[in-house]
Order: structure tokens, then C-alpha cells, then sequence
């Protein structure tokens, strides 16, 4: 269980998190939306460990991870995506995801993965010959392959098409497994509503909100 | 009164420290880039500047004008074949090896012009001044106003003209500089042309104070203006001015105190112990930390 | 063979083990100024070892390589949250600090009627263990070629496990490498090391076959210079660095009737290489490229 509590956050005197918490079970599917600037991406990056939060704190499974380098917050369990997709180009794609699986364990589901991917053929080809949509699975591949605790993904849509989009979502809903949780930030609501239980929304000042499944756009 | 004598002697040639610390300021501060051939750079002006002497006969003014042409002209070259084809954000490592080779270039055609060791370097003719019991040398005060004019030259070219606003721009957001119509690749052109130009100004103010030149003076210069940028501040251009008469005055205080051999150390010492404690030097620069995303949109 | 060929060669070898130290710097995404010291301390340490301690070469070459590794880790720790410029800078301002420490070493013994041991600015002489054990310049370079090539075999099994990519990830994309759970201290640190015990063991090397070191030998240009190299020749692969040495002193050594204007063509040359090939003449893309279709091949 991940659990972020009483999270604040500022740059320059400007509150952007305000008390955020957050409880994560797993196999849970959450959303959050919210306006641009709302500080969606700031929060991702707390979560995951690459900003360290001014107050509040961290935990997964009764572990502290608060003042953690992201690097531990990865060793523990949590992975995420970048908004846009983040790879060495100066080595294939078949290299840096068998870095993502150290484990005999990790190399297995990964195989699993890249092949029900499509990824096999684009595996001796370098990130940017590569389309973005397998781009965009191959991050969250990455992210899998050690079977996270939880896995945020950060504005997945951007770039894809509808068509694209609604392939990466069913995608999703069949590799996630029973075990890691699942946040994504995002604007497409559609696409939230498919992948996702429930969704809150990030708001200025007021924190997350929640949304129930039920609403209308 | 020693200690007087001492720290105007240390801020006279801090002055020339100050030029140079700038030349490195304003590259780095505004492209990001190291130019290891800057020292190189100043060395081939000077040598042009002798070579060309007994041709044109001008005397000291002559050298002055030559030297501060041969600077400009050298960081033109080295602008656009080293630092012009790697202007993307990865390409600073490799810019600066090919300023390294460069600079080999320039030292090698340097010793062309030059063959002996050392050549006189003329100065100019200029009346000393006692003040009291304080000794300043005549030529040392009129470079000391050069540079302190050339400083303000530069603070309004950069604070009151467009140029200097577009240029600022570039050094906060080249992309954003970009998008507003500045033509970023030429004004990494004029950079380089401003820092050639002060630095020219700094090797001709030292190289006449000392009477001399040898091949060892675009090392000597290249130590002492990146030593300057750091002590005050990376990139920051009011850091480096600060930064060149603090080393000015370290150094000749050291040198009179301890002799002129730990005098070196001290310099290194001093550095190093900024960099370790507060990198960010005198003016406190921000340094980015490779885990902070405050700096980057992830 | 060849003397004079015998001892180019023996120079290049020499001269790829500052290459190599500092591409494994380079390799973690960080520029140094100041493998030249390590280079220097380990050829101090060698020397000592073998000319005043009478050690056994090899247990004298150890020691140098350890000396190296043990002011780099220094090093390393001290500048733990400096990076770029800063780490640049302070690896120089290391580097001559520590010139200056050797500049004031004073340790002589007179043995058989010769002075031997660290005189301060004259330096180390008479580092006679070629001499007492009948080494001819091509003894010596089967030596030094020898010590490369297994330190070759070493850096080539390092490129092929994942540490050599996450080092790599490192230097790249620190961000991205912390996604992976690679922790950036500790590869850092861990090449910073490595590279210091490569230039200690080669400069140990040096100060064999040149009988004589000083202070003077290991400044600022000599660091340059091993990293010219690396970043000419190369960085995909510990082969690149070779390539960047045999460039310029084989090459170089072979024009010499252009000897006055050889550094106005070759460093032309370079920069002008490096317009077309930002990323050395073996970059790591091009070794992915090779590697991966070398893996296909069948296909």
C-alpha cells in the first residue's frame, strides 16, 4: 500500500501542492485530471521522488520514502513514465529495456510483454526510429517489467491519436497485472474513464477532489 | 602602507583579471560553452601584433590596435568552427575539444610569427604617479581606466541597446530568444566578437605592463580568466569583474607574504576551496543539481 | 624491430592509459581536467616502489594503480554534488595542487653512489629498474602492450554487462538512469575510482621506461591531451580512446616532414573531424548500430 500524506510543496513563494494525500491500494486504477499549471506534474514528481516535498510524507508498505533519492523510490517498487518519453538514444531499444529487467523473474515478463506488444521487430532499432504510440509502450513496458508496486504514468495521450490511444488503453487494462496500482494524469477524460476506477481532479488551492465514475464531460 | 601599496598593485592587474574573467563570462553565461583556445586566441593577436610592428611602425598604439584586431579575428574563426556546428545543448564537450585543438592550431601559428622564446612587448609611454608613499605606475593606472571604462561599455551595451537585450534573452531561454525573432547563431557570433575584443584589451594591458611575451602566456590567460569566473559566480558577468580583482588582490598578497611560488597554490587553493564550499561562487549562481527537476519540465 | 618504432609504439601504449581514464570519466558524463595527476602520483609511487623500496615490478605497479585510485576516490568525495564546470574546474585546481605537492617532495637516498628518490622540481631519477633487469625497448613494449590488453579485456567485459550501460545512462540522463533505480553517486564514483587506478598503473608504466619523471611532465596539457583523445577517437567503446592516441602521435609521428606545421593541419583536422562527428570517430551509436547487426546477421 502507497500512501502520500499532508504533501506541500513550493517553488519561489508560489504553493503550488497544498496538503495533498493520496492512498493507494493495490491493483487500484486512479486518475487525475485537472487544469494546465494546476501542478499535476509537480505532483507525479514528489510521488515518484524526483522533488522532495517541503512537508508531508511518503510511504509504501509501512516503508518511509519521503526524503529518499528517486532512484531508491524506483528500487522500491515505484515507476512512472516521462511526458515525453524518455530514452537513451545512443542505444537500442532491446538494451535498455533488458536494463530495466535485472531479475530472471523480470526478464521473463518482459519477454512476455514485448511480444504481446508488437515491440520484437523494433527491438534492434534506436528510440527515435521508433513511432511514438510503440514508444509510449515501450516506457510503460520498461516500467512493468519488475512488477511495480505502483506506475504513474505522466499524460500518456499526448501524441497519439484516437485510434493510437484506444490500442495503448487496451493494452493496459491487459498487462497491468493484479498487483501494481495504476495513477495516470491526464487531460483525455475518455481515456481516463477506460483504464481507470475512479478519477479526481487536481485544483487550485483545494487539493484532489474526488470525481466518482459517473461524470459527465 | 605595504599592504597599500600591495592591494593597488593587486587591484591593477586584478583590472586585467577582471577582462578576462568576462571574456569567459560571457560565453559561458550566455551560450554555456567553455573556449579553451580563448588563451591561444590572445596569444596569436599579440604575436600578430609584433610580427606586424616593424611593417606598420606604429609603436605601442599600433600593438594595441593589432592585438585587439588578431583577438577578434582568431575568436571569429574559432566561433565558427568550433562552437557554431555544436550549438545543441549535448555539444558542449565536444566544442570544447575542438577549441582544445584549436588552440594548438593558433599556439603552433603563434610560434610561427614568433620564433623566440621571448619578444619585447612595447607599452605605453606614460608618467608614473607617487601619492604619498604609494607608488603607482603610470601605464598600470591607464589600464586600470580602460578596463573600468570598457566594463561600463559593456553594461551599457548590454542594459540600454537592443542588442544587449536580445543577447540577455538568449542567455536566460535561447529558445524562447529564438521564437522573438532573435537570430541566436549570430549572436553567438558577436559574443565571441565581445569577449575577443576585451580580451585582446586584457592581453595588451598585461603584456605591456610585463614588457614581454612568451608562449606560455595563452595558458597563463586562460587559467586566470576561467579562476576569475569561478571565484565570482559561473556566467555571472558583475561575479567575474569581482571575481578578477578579488584574485588580483589574493594573489599579490599571497605573493608578498608567502613568495611568488605558493602564490600559484594559493590561487588553486582558493578555487578549489569555492567550488567544494560554495560553488556558486561570490554571487551565489545557482548551480543545477542533477537530481532537481526545478530546472527541467519533466 | 625498429628502436625508434619500438619506442613510438611504447609511447601510444603509455598514452592510452591516460585515454582510457579519461574516457571512463567521460563515460559517467563528466569532463576531467586532472587525470594527468593521477597519472603523475602513480608514476611517483611505481618509482618509489621499485627504485627505493627494491619492490617487485609488479607489487610497484599495483601500488601506483592504488595511489591513483585512492587520490581519485578523494577527489570523487570531495566534489560529490559538483558536476560540469564545476567539476571540471575543481578536478584541474586538484590536479595542480597536487603538481605542487610533488614540486616540494623531498625524499633522496644515495644507493650505489647515485641519488635516487623525489628532488622536489628535479624530480626522480635514475629509475634503474629497466637497467638492473636488461629490459630493451621492445621488452618494455610487450610489457606495456601486455598490461593494455588485458586491461582491454577487462573494460570489454565491463561494456558487455549492464554496468557499463547504466554508466552510460548516467552520463546521459541522470533523470532517466534514477528512473531505472541506478543510483548516479555511486556509478560516479565508482568510474571516477576505476579511472584513477588506470592512470596511476599506466603512469607507473611511464616513469619505468623514462627513467626519470619530474613534476613538470604531468601538467595541465598532458590531461588535455588523454582527453582529446578519448572525445576524437570515440566514445562508444574503450577502442575509441585508442584510435584518438594512435591518431595523433602514429599519424602525426609519420608526417614529420610537416613537423613545423603539423599542430596548424592536425588541430584543423580535428576540429574539423569533429564538425562532421560530434561524437568521435567511434561513437556509441555507431557501436549499438554494429552491435545490433551483428546480432541479426542471420537474419
Amino acid at each position: 500500500m502507497y500512501s502520500l500524506h499532508g504533501i506541500g510543496k513550493s517553488f519561489g513563494g508560489i504553493d503550488v501542492l497544498t496538503d495533498i494525500s493520496l492512498t493507494l491500494k493495490p491493483g487500484q486504477r486512479l486518475g487525475i485530471t485537472g487544469a494546465n499549471g494546476v501542478g499535476k506534474s509537480t505532483l507525479i514528481n514528489v510521488a515518484t521522488g524526483f522533488l522532495k516535498p517541503d512537508s508531508g510524507h511518503i510511504q509504501l508498505n509501512n516503508k518511509t520514502l519521503t526524503h529518499q533519492p528517486a532512484w531508491a523510490f524506483a528500487q522500491a517498487g515505484i515507476q512512472r513514465t516521462f511526458q515525453s518519453t524518455r530514452f537513451l538514444i545512443t542505444a537500442n531499444l532491446g538494451e535498455q529495456l533488458l536494463l530495466a529487467a535485472r531479475a530472471p523473474e523480470s526478464k521473463r515478463r518482459l519477454a512476455k510483454l514485448i511480444e504481446l506488444s508488437g515491440l520484437q521487430a523494433s527491438l534492434h532499432l534506436f528510440p527515435d526510429e521508433i513511432p511514438l504510440p510503440m514508444l509510449r509502450k515501450a516506457e510503460v513496458i520498461r516500467g512493468l517489467a519488475a512488477s511495480p508496486e505502483v506506475l504513474f504514468l505522466d499524460e500518456p495521450s499526448a501524441g497519439l491519436t484516437a485510434i493510437e490511444l484506444d490500442q495503448f488503453g487496451v493494452f493496459l487494462q491487459q498487462n497491468l497485472g493484479q498487483k501494481t496500482a495504476l495513477v495516470v494524469v491526464e487531460h483525455r477524460f475518455d481515456f481516463m474513464l477506460m483504464i481507470t476506477d475512479s478519477v479526481v481532479e487536481m485544483q487550485l488551492n483545494r487539493g484532489l477532489v474526488e470525481k466518482g465514475t459517473d461524470v459527465k464531460t | 602602507m605595504d599592504m597599500l601599496q600591495t592591494s593597488i598593485d593587486g587591484l591593477m592587474i586584478g583590472s586585467t583579471y577582471a577582462l578576462l574573467g568576462l571574456s569567459f563570462a560571457l560565453v559561458f553565461g550566455i551560450m554555456r560553452r567553455i573556449n579553451l583556445a580563448f588563451g591561444a586566441c590572445l596569444l596569436f593577436g599579440a604575436s600578430l601584433a609584433i610580427y606586424l610592428e616593424p611593417i606598420l611602425g606604429w609603436g605601442a598604439w599600433g600593438l594595441f590596435f593589432v592585438t585587439i584586431v588578431g583577438v577578434a579575428l582568431a575568436s571569429a574563426y574559432v566561433e565558427r568552427l568550433c562552437f557554431a556546428p555544436h550549438s545543441k545543448r549535448h555539444g558542449a564537450v565536444t566544442a570544447m575539444i575542438a577549441s582544445f585543438a584549436v588552440w594548438m592550431q593558433l599556439d603552433e601559428i603563434s610560434s610561427q610569427l614568433l620564433p623566440q622564446r621571448t619578444h619585447a612587448f612595447q607599452g605605453i609611454e606614460v608618467p608614473n604617479l607617487w601619492w604619498g608613499e604609494v607608488f603607482v605606475r603610470g601605464d598600470q593606472l591607464l589600464h586600470f581606466v580602460i578596463a573600468l571604462v570598457s566594463i561600463l561599455v559593456l553594461y551599457l551595451l548590454l542594459y540600454k541597446t537592443r542588442l544587449g537585450l536580445l543577447i540577455r534573452a538568449t542567455a536566460d531561454s535561447p529558445e524562447t530568444a529564438h521564437l522573438l525573432g532573435a537570430r541566436v547563431p549570430w549572436l553567438g557570433f558577436i559574443i565571441f566578437l565581445l569577449a575577443g575584443i576585451l580580451g585582446g584589451l586584457a592581453a595588451f594591458m598585461i603584456l605591456s605592463a610585463d614588457g614581454y611575451v612568451t608562449p606560455l602566456f595563452g595558458l597563463w590567460s586562460t587559467f586566470k580568466g576561467l579562476i576569475a569566473m569561478i571565484i565570482g559566480g559561473v556566467g555571472s558577468l558583475t561575479g567575474a569583474v569581482i571575481g578578477g580583482l578579488i584574485l588580483g588582490l589574493v594573489e599579490t598578497h599571497a605573493g608578498a607574504v608567502l613568495g611568488a611560488e605558493f602564490r600559484d597554490m594559493v590561487t588553486f587553493g582558493l578555487v578549489f576551496l569555492v567550488l567544494i564550499i560554495r560553488p556558486g561562487g561570490l554571487m551565489g549562481v545557482k548551480i543545477y543539481r542533477t537530481d532537481s527537476l526545478a530546472q527541467e519540465r519533466v | 624491430m625498429d628502436m625508434y618504432l619500438a619506442s613510438v609504439l611504447t609511447n601510444m601504449t603509455l598514452i592510452a592509459f591516460l585515454a582510457l581514464s579519461a574516457y571512463l570519466v567521460l563515460v559517467v558524463g563528466e569532463v576531467s581536467f586532472g587525470q594527468q595527476a593521477f597519472f603523475g602520483i602513480g608514476a611517483y609511487i611505481t618509482a618509489s616502489a621499485t627504485a627505493l623500496a627494491g619492490a617487485h615490478v609488479f607489487w610497484g605497479l599495483l601500488a601506483g594503480a592504488i595511489g591513483g585510485a585512492s587520490c581519485a576516490l578523494v577527489l570523487g568525495l570531495l566534489t560529490i554534488r559538483l558536476s560540469g564546470i564545476y567539476f571540471a574546474i575543481s578536478t584541474l585546481c586538484f590536479a595542480e595542487l597536487l603538481r605542487f605537492f610533488l614540486l616540494h617532495l623531498r625524499f633522496t637516498q644515495s644507493v650505489d653512489g647515485r641519488i635516487i628518490g623525489p628532488d622536489g622540481p628535479e624530480g626522480f631519477s635514475n629509475i634503474r629498474w629497466i637497467f638492473e633487469n636488461n629490459y630493451q625497448v621492445t621488452d618494455f613494449l610487450l610489457l606495456a602492450v601486455t598490461c593494455l590488453i588485458i586491461l582491454l579485456i577487462v573494460l570489454f567485459s565491463l561494456e558487455r554487462s549492464p554496468i557499463m550501460l547504466g554508466a552510460r545512462m548516467v552520463g546521459n540522463d541522470p533523470i532517466l538512469a534514477q528512473s531505472q533505480g541506478l543510483n548516479p553517486t555511486r556509478y560516479r564514483l565508482s568510474f571516477i575510482t576505476l579511472s584513477g587506478a588506470v592512470a596511476g598503473f599506466g603512469g607507473g608504466l611511464f616513469a619505468l621506461f623514462n627513467t626519470h619523471i619530474e613534476p613538470a611532465m604531468f601538467g595541465v596539457m598532458l590531461g588535455i591531451h588523454g582527453l582529446a583523445y578519448a572525445v576524437i577517437g570515440g566514445l562508444g567503446s574503450a577502442i575509441g580512446p585508442l584510435l584518438g592516441v594512435f591518431l595523433d602521435i602514429g599519424l602525426l609521428e609519420s608526417i614529420r616532414s610537416l613537423a613545423a606545421y603539423r599542430m596548424i593541419i592536425f588541430g584543423g583536422l580535428v576540429a574539423l573531424l569533429l564538425v562532421f562527428r560530434p561524437e568521435g570517430i567511434i561513437s556509441p551509436r555507431l557501436v549499438s548500430h554494429l552491435k545490433s547487426r551483428w546480432r541479426n546477421r542471420h537474419v
